[in-house]
This record gives structure tokens, C-alpha cells and sequence, in this order.
């Protein structure tokens, strides 16, 4: 047995995991039938019976959602601690690229939750409306969930038990730090004008929100998270580690830079991933709550305060900037 | 429906029907109490042993032949030196010595103490002994198992050790090892190298292993590599293999008692559906009533669940609380012995006490996961009820 899965937290997490699975199995089947078989008008037995499994499917998912949730802090965390089995690797950066399925599984955890995050939503709203007017799209997205799931678990079980503890592994300042004079950054940008880029993307995001644009609102969410990581990873990164050369966007989630990657990478994903889902639910359904970009606009406005307080800090610490 | 009334009669409603959940607590409460002191005892060691390790110097020479360790030269100390980069090149002797029923042992551990020491822990040690006195006649430092066993054995004051060629080595007992070394000097030996050479039939010219530091840990791996090439019967270990070792051992420990446990929570959560299932049934009546004044499917899902993660919440902090007690205050009786062993000399070990996120999440998060996966069902089958129907 590899080492890897004896790993107490790996175990914690891969049980989890698959007790989550079994209770999507259990909601899949009563979504099945609603697909095919929902009659909101209808006085049958069977439909009464699809309308309390609905509420099944409901518990489920929204347990499934916090759970997640805290499984996604908790993988991150498994991966970090996992960085001493693994020869080479400093943090959980090394450890996530110790096999080709690392990173699709941070993606595909990120994507689920994004779905969900939008499931939810839509059956808030239904639950509002007396005629759960969403109940088939709901349905559908709660099956797309579902393969997500399965694809998510497969990932898993390839990642995990893939991982080599003899082969050596690059450490984040190899796979982020040396590039042999190549440009890292995305669109052929240089470090100042994607700074620019940053804060101009940042400004057009809360106006969008504030001014209700929804379009503009998912094209500068999409842009601005695309941009916030490289800008992290290449530029305020330098500025939790106070090092020029450490670039890393895993190594600010250790102890010794207080968890502060937590809440960085948080309140983005939280901040962009609401913002589209405001903008989903309007262009397609035609639902505004002002709650949800108040929310946004919060969480984004957090993540680029902390990210501009570090600079700012070290500017005034040591008066010259990295 | 508001919260506050909701909260209001939430409170009222648990208080009022403890009883139903008294038998579930209970046994939440055992089964975190076992799964957090087992984890709290093996991160404990490990901690420790991470901050012995960091305290040794960062490689270990060996000579290995056949697979089985052999002692080695002291000349290879000078090739080592010639080696760029190689600080501190300091020779051990140890082995174990076994006690006169050939069951117990102690380690002896060979210093010299004019020398300077390559474990920070050692250091400390040799500069608390009065040297003067103590290499003045054959002198010992123990560990405090050695001393209880001694002791207990009548050799209060010092052993007659027999030495491989038949004869007996008196050894007075100088002092202790203080307790903070580390939970390693339980049952260690201290003496001047050419005593312990003597009592372990080691050659005068030879020594067990050596240690050296390299301080730039950027040429760890090449500086191995070329360790490893100067001799065919060489082996080198780093600080960072060994740290990996224990890791992985006191990983596999407590793995195997985690896969245990998750046989005896996947028993568990099979009762608690059935337990669940039955004490909603019988509350029908309730939810029929609480349905008929204008309570919806969701506020009774909330009001239920709320109820099994305020079991799960009480009983985690009961189980954590009572076991950070056994472990840290009452020394863990029994379960330390999974960990340490108990077949040599008795060790009466002061964990330190350590209590990380991860252990705390880990056993947070696979509690309340299975339990509240078990409830949900049963949760959701009495609160779909039709008021009519449970009326009747």
C-alpha cells in the first residue's frame, strides 16, 4: 500500500469524499424521474412523491455544497502536509504536480463548487416562485453536477494513488520561479501594465455590478480572475514572501505567512464566482437580487485591499518596493 | 420564519427531548474521545521526534555489508573532510546493550566529551557535566527507564557490565539525563567512547557511524551522491530520510488504527439510521402538529438537522476535551504503549502537548460528515410527513 494512502488525512479526505458520492448517488435517482416525469399541474400520487424527493435532493446538495466547502480548505491543507513524503517538494505546489491529475482536480473542485454554487441559487428561487418554475433546469444541472462529481472522484482516486514518493518532484520556486528568461505572464503583458490591467479590471467589475451591465459584468470577472492569479502569483506573492524570487501561489497558505492564502484566493473565487452567478441568473432567468452583488463587490473588493495592503506595508516598511 | 423564535424553540425542543439523544451522545463522545487521543499521542511523537531530529546533524555515515550494519574506521573521518562543503565530522558509538535476562536493553551511546558534539541536544548535555569528576573514573550518565530498572535490580549506584571478552565493567552512575532531551533517552546510556567501546566489543580504531553537517542544504543531494561513491560498502542518510521515515511510521500506526476505527463508525452509522429512523417515527405526531400551524418541509429539516449537529457539536467537544485530559495530563496509560512499545524497560514519558489543525479537522470533519450523511434520510422522511396522515 503506498505510503501516501496511509496518510491520516488522506484518509479523512478520500472517506469524505466518497461518502459525499454515495449521497449523490442516492439524490441522482429521484432527479432522474423528476426529469422525465415532473407535472406541476398534475393531482397524481407520483407527483406528490417527486415533490417531497425534490426536498431530498435539496438537503443533499446544500450539504454536500458546505461540505465541500471545508473539503476544499482541507485538500489544500492534505496536499501541503503531504509535501514531506514527497522528495523536492516545499509545499503543496510541488505535491499538486507530483502527477498529470493534480491540477485538473484543483479545477474540476473549483468548477463543482461554482455549479453548485449556481444550483443553489436557482432553487432558492424556486422555492420563492409557488410553481417551482426551475424545477427541470435544476434537474439537469444537478445531473451535470453529478458527472463533475464522477469525474472529480475519478481524478481523485488517479491523483492519490499515483503519487510517487522515490521520484523527485520540482519545488514551486522551480516550477514558478526559474523560467529561463520566458515570459510568464499571460497576453504578452509585462509586470506594470498587467498591475494597470488589475486595477482597471478591478474598477470595471464593481462599476458593472454597481451599474447592473451583465455582459460586461461575466467578460471582466472572467478577465479580472485570469489577471488577479498571474498578478498574485508574479506580483503580490513577492510581497507575503518579502522575497523577489519566491513565486508561489500555495506557499502564503503556510503557518508562516499566517494562512493569509486562504483569504486571498477565497475572497476571489468567492467575489468572481458570485459576480457570474448574479449575471447567469439574469440573462437567463431574468432573477436580480441586489444581495448577491453586494456580496461580490465585497469579496473582490477584499481580495484586492489585501493584495494592495501588502505592497503598501512593505513600501512603508523599508521604502523601495521589490 | 424568524430566526430568533426558531432558535427559541429549537433550544426548548433539545432540552426537552435529551433523552433521545443521551444513548447517541454517549457513544459519539467514546468513539472521538479513542480516534483524538490516538491521534493526539501520534502527533505528539511526531512532534518531538521532529525537534530531536532537527537538533541531530544533518547526515549519517554508514558502513553496510551484507545488509547488516558494521562498524567502521575512524580514518574515514579524513576523507570525509576532503570533501567540499563537509563540516563537523564526529564519530558515534552506540549498540544496544541486553540486561542479564537477554530481554531488556539499554542503548549505550559513546561521546566524546572533549569533542565537540554534532547534536545540539548532546551539547547541552556534555556542558552541564563537571567533566573533571566524571571522566575521572568509569562513569555513566542514564536515562530515567535505566535508572528505575537498575534500581529495581539493586545496582542503585552502578552496574557491572559484561563486556564481550568475559570480563566485568564496573560503572558508577554519575547522574541522569534530563527528562526535556527527548523522549528517545528513556532508556540511553551515556559514557566516554572508549568505555562504551569496551563494553560493545568495538575495535579501539573503529567506530559505529559518523554524522557530518553540510549548512548549505542546496548540496544535500550532490554532497550524498558523492559520499556514496567514495566507499562500495558506504550508505548515507539525511536528516530529511529519516524525518520521512518516522513520518511514514507513525503515519502507518495510526492509518491502521484510523481504517479500525472507520469498520466501527461504518457499524455506527448503520444504528444511528435505525435509532434515527425510529425516534422520528415516533415523533410524528409532533411533526404533524408543528406542519398543521404553518410550519414548512424546509423549517423541519432545519429544526431536525439542527438538533444531529448539536449532538455532534457537544460530543466532539466533550470527546476532544476529555482526550487532550488522557494525554496530556493523565499521560495516556495503555493506549502510549501502541506507539512506543511496551516489551523493554518501562518509560514513564511526558508527551508534549501539540494540537494542530489538521488532527482537529481530521476528526471533525469524519465525524460530522458520516453522522449527519446517516441522519439525513430519516430527517428527511418523517419531515415530508403529510399532517393529516401523521395525525391519524
Amino acid at each position: 500500500m503506498s505510503e501516501i494512502l496511509l496518510n491520516n488525512q488522506v484518509i479523512v479526505y478520500l472517506v469524505s469524499e466518497s461518502i459525499l458520492f454515495v449521497l449523490m448517488l442516492i439524490a441522482l435517482l429521484p432527479t432522474i424521474k423528476i426529469v422525465i416525469k415532473w407535472k406541476f399541474y398534475s393531482f397524481s400520487q407520483e407527483q406528490f412523491a417527486l415533490e417531497k424527493r425534490a426536498y431530498l435532493v435539496a438537503t443533499i446538495v446544500d450539504f454536500i455544497f458546505v461540505v465541500k466547502f471545508f473539503l476544499l480548505i482541507y485538500f489544500v491543507f492534505t496536499i501541503d502536509a503531504l509535501s514531506i513524503l514527497v522528495p523536492g517538494a516545499m509545499c503543496a505546489a510541488g505535491v499538486v504536480s507530483a502527477n498529470d491529475y493534480g491540477m485538473p482536480l484543483l479545477f474540476f473542485k473549483l468548477l463543482i463548487l461554482f455549479v453548485m454554487l449556481l444550483w443553489m441559487t436557482l432553487h432558492r428561487y424556486d422555492l420563492e416562485a409557488k410553481e417551482y418554475p426551475f424545477m427541470r433546469y435544476k434537474s439537469w444541472l444537478f445531473i451535470a453536477i453529478f458527472v463533475l462529481v464522477v469525474v472529480e472522484m475519478l481524478l481523485e482516486i488517479g491523483y492519490f494513488t499515483h503519487i510517487d514518493t522515490r521520484r523527485v518532484v520540482s519545488c514551486c520556486s522551480a516550477l514558478f520561479g526559474q523560467l529561463e528568461g520566458a515570459n510568464p505572464l499571460p497576453f504578452g503583458l509585462d509586470m506594470l501594465k498587467m498591475i494597470i490591467r488589475f486595477y482597471l479590471l478591478y474598477f470595471v467589475n464593481i462599476v458593472a455590478l454597481i451599474a447592473r451591465y451583465r455582459a460586461l459584468t461575466m467578460t471582466s470577472s472572467i478577465l479580472f480572475l485570469i489577471i488577479s492569479y498571474y498578478s498574485v502569483v508574479y506580483f503580490f506573492g513577492t510581497y507575503v514572501y518579502e522575497l523577489p524570487t519566491h513565486k508561489c501561489p500555495f506557499c502564503m497558505m503556510q503557518k508562516e505567512y499566517y494562512f493569509i492564502g486562504y483569504l486571498v484566493w477565497g475572497s476571489l473565487f468567492g467575489g468572481v464566482s458570485i459576480s457570474l452567478v448574479w449575471a447567469i441568473m439574469g440573462s437567463l432567468f431574468g432573477i436580480d437580487k441586489s444581495i448577491y452583488r453586494n456580496i461580490s463587490v465585497l469579496f473582490i473588493s477584499i481580495f484586492v485591499l489585501i493584495c494592495t495592503s501588502y505592497v503598501v506595508v512593505y513600501y512603508f516598511r523599508n521604502g523601495v518596493f521589490l | 420564519m424568524r430566526s430568533s423564535p426558531f432558535l427559541y424553540f429549537f433550544t426548548l425542543q433539545f432540552f426537552r427531548e435529551y433523552k433521545n439523544h443521551l444513548a447517541t451522545t454517549v457513544i459519539s463522545i467514546a468513539l472521538i474521545f479513542l480516534l483524538s487521543a490516538v491521534l493526539f499521542i501520534s502527533s505528539s511523537i511526531k512532534y518531538s521526534i521532529d525537534i530531536s531530529l532537527g537538533a541531530q546533524a544533518d547526515f549519517v555515515v554508514e558502513r553496510v555489508r551484507g545488509g547488516k550494519k558494521v562498524d567502521l574506521p575512524i580514518e574515514w573521518i579524513d576523507t570525509l573532510l576532503e570533501t567540499r562543503g563537509v563540516q563537523k565530522v564526529t564519530t558515534r558509538v552506540h549498540g544496544r546493550y541486553f540486561f542479564e535476562d537477554k530481554r531488556e536493553w539499554a542503548l549505550i551511546v559513546g561521546i566524546d566529551f572533549m569533542d565537540e558534539q554534532s547534536n545540539r541536544a548532546l551539547e547541552k548535555l556534555v556542558e552541564s557535566v563537571d567533566l573533571e569528576k566524571f571522566l575521572f573514573s568509569s562513569n555513566m550518565l542514564v536515562g530515567d527507564g535505566v535508572q528505575r530498572y537498575l534500581k529495581e535490580h539493586f545496582y542503585p549506584k552502578g552496574y557491572n557490565f559484561l563486556t564481550p571478552d568475559g570480563k566485568y565493567k564496573k560503572v558508577s552512575i554519575f547522574g541522569t539525563i534530563p527528562n526535556s532531551l527527548n523522549l528517545m533517552s528513556n532508556n540511553m546510556i551515556i559514557m566516554p567512547q572508549e568505555l562504551a567501546k569496551e563494553i560493545l566489543g568495538i575495535k579501539k580504531s573503529m567506530v559505529t557511524d559518523l554524522t557530518l553537517n553540510v549548512p548549505n542544504d542546496n548540496l544535500w543531494d550532490s554532497i550524498s551522491d558523492k559520499i556514496a561513491s567514495l566507499y562500495y560498502d558506504i550508505r548515507v542518510l539525511t536528516k530529511r530520510e529519516m524525518q520521512k521515515a518516522y513520518e511514514n511510521m507513525y503515519n502507518y500506526k495510526s492509518g491502521v488504527f484510523l481504517m479500525l476505527f472507520l469498520i466501527t463508525m461504518a457499524t455506527f452509522v448503520l444504528i444511528l439510521y435505525q435509532r434515527y429512523s425510529m425516534v422520528f417515527s415516533s415523533q410524528r405526531r409532533n411533526i404533524g402538529l408543528l406542519r398543521a400551524v404553518g410550519w414548512s418541509i424546509r423549517d423541519i429539516l432545519k429544526l431536525k438537522l439542527y438538533e444531529s449537529l448539536m449532538v455532534v457539536l457537544v460530543s466532539y467537544v466533550i470527546g476532544v476535551s476529555l482526550a487532550y485530559l488522557y494525554v496530556f495530563v493523565f499521560d495516556s496509560p495503555v493506549l502510549i504503549d501502541m506507539f512506543l512499545g511496551g516489551e523493554n524497560l518501562d518509560h514513564k514519558i511526558k508527551l508534549i502537548p501539540v494540537v494542530d489543525f489538521g488532527v482537529l479537522s481530521s476528526i471533525f470533519l469524519i465525524y460530522t460528515v458520516a453522522f449527519i450523511a446517516s441522519v439525513l434520510i430519516p430527517t428527511w422522511s418523517i419531515a415530508v410527513t403529510d399532517p393529516k396522515e401523521a395525525m391519524l
